[in-house]
């Protein structure tokens, strides 16, 4: 899928050889007894940003973003239901045509990402408490702006990413890591929320879209 | 005229709990049944009681084997203690992944357990019937037994290739060569019998 701007996510739900919901393997240490366990995993491709760089498969921020990830799931997944299960979310940003323009708009991975995979799990039929829909904001010259993008990043103002069970308006995740007056916070969440709103208003609709369709096709 | 398909996302709040009770794909909150797949909406209403409400998908989502279901799995290697198999049908259904399951030697058999003999119960490529019998180790490998009469081996080729006829609990014979070979045979079915 492919938000406003140009980041585009893939998210492999399903391996060739590996199940999405599956028995844990390796130390069962890690099993829990009442719960599923929830494993994500980032990973960026070499053409993914404007230069072209490998990156080693477990370094810092890769490993970060998979933590963030993990934490937002696990707010959203049921996973009381599959006990000593783990259930393995696999995400791979990419972006398809490196453009010859110097300003590439392709900001807030994060949140193309978790959207990405909310609608991978959906997919897989693992039952989950409501969508989560995930959006950055920041603060720029006195403006709440929502979906940054690769520029308005760069230029160093305060981001917030958000990531919201629409339904309940619950928050799943909420991560800034700059500093904000504490005046601003308010109108920023706000902005943040209202997006990730709108992106569950076009995930809903999609979704709607596609189950009736599927029902169609296998003639329900 | 088939009533109309509701479609629901998950977080969708689908009705009150005194209106109904939450059945699968479908979770409870503060008073209220919320879903929880993206699916059809169905109520099935049985007498008396609240109408089951449930979200259903068309196509399944991964089941796993539990314990004591009757799972169908495919022999693929022996040893002198146990038979490593690929567990493929749960109950009726395929699986789209294969799990390990693991029969010990102990589990082959109801009696004199001691005198099994793995050689003489499996081969590698026969397809054997079993039952879970706990989700397993370290190796998570289910463990499975055949110690019934309804379980043990449903289909095995003999060693020239041809599928063998079972003609006792424990011997299957060649129809070409007429050789008898040992297996831990299933007891067929009635409704399965053809005659």
């Amino acid at each position: 899928m492919s938000l406003p701007g140009h980041t585009k996510c893939r998210t492999e739900y399903i391996r060739p050889k590996t199940a999405l919901l599956r028995k844990i393997r390796g130390s069962r240490s890690r099993a829990l007894p009442d719960r599923a366990l929830v494993n994500c995993q980032y990973s960026s491709a070499t053409f993914s940003t404007g230069e072209r760089k490998r990156r080693p498969h477990g370094d810092r921020k890769s490993c970060e973003m998979g933590l963030q990830l993990r934490q937002t799931f696990e707010a959203a997944i049921l996973t009381q239901l599959h006990p000593r299960s783990q259930i393995d979310i696999y995400v791979q940003p990419l972006r398809g045509v490196v453009s010859l323009q110097v300003l590439q708009a392709d900001g807030g991975t994060y949140a193309a990402c978790v959207n990405a995979a909310t609608l991978a799990v959906l997919d897989a039929g693992i039952p989950m408490r409501d969508f989560v829909c995930a959006c950055s904001a920041g603060f720029v010259d006195g403006t709440a702006l929502a979906d940054l993008s690769h520029v308005e990043e760069a230029a160093g103002g305060p981001q917030l990413a958000l990531a919201l069970l629409p339904a309940s308006g619950q928050i799943a995740l909420l991560e800034m890591d700059a500093r904000l007056h504490e005046d601003h916070l308010e109108w920023v969440l706000e902005a943040a929320a209202q997006a990730a709103r709108d992106v569950h208003t076009l995930l809903d609709r999609v979704v709607r879209q596609h189950v009736h369709e599927a029902s169609i096709l296998l003639g329900d | 005229m088939a009533p109309p398909v509701r479609y629901c996302v998950p977080g969708e709040r689908l009705c009150n709990l005194e209106e109904g009770s939450p059945g699968s794909g479908t979770y409870t909150r503060h008073g209220y049944i919320f879903s929880s797949l993206a699916g059809c909406l169905t109520k099935r209403s049985e007498n008396g009681a609240l109408p089951v409400v449930s979200v259903m998908r068309e196509t399944e989502s991964q089941l796993l084997p539990d314990v004591g279901a009757i799972v169908t799995c495919k022999v693929s290697s022996i040893n002198s203690r146990f038979a490593k198999v690929h567990i493929l049908y749960v109950g009726s259904t395929p699986l789209k992944n294969s799990f390990r399951g693991t029969i010990r030697k102990e589990d082959v058999r109801a009696t004199e357990k001691d005198k099994v003999e793995i050689y003489k119960s499996f081969r590698p490529g026969d397809i054997v019937l079993a039952k879970v019998i706990s989700l397993g180790d370290a190796q998570s490998n289910y463990l499975l037994t055949t110690a019934e009469n309804e379980l043990g081996v449903v289909v095995a080729h003999s060693e020239s290739g041809v599928q063998m006829v079972p003609i006792s609990w424990c011997e299957m014979q060649c129809p070409k060569t007429h050789t008898k070979e040992f297996r831990k045979v299933a007891r067929v079915q009635p409704e399965f019998l053809q005659t």
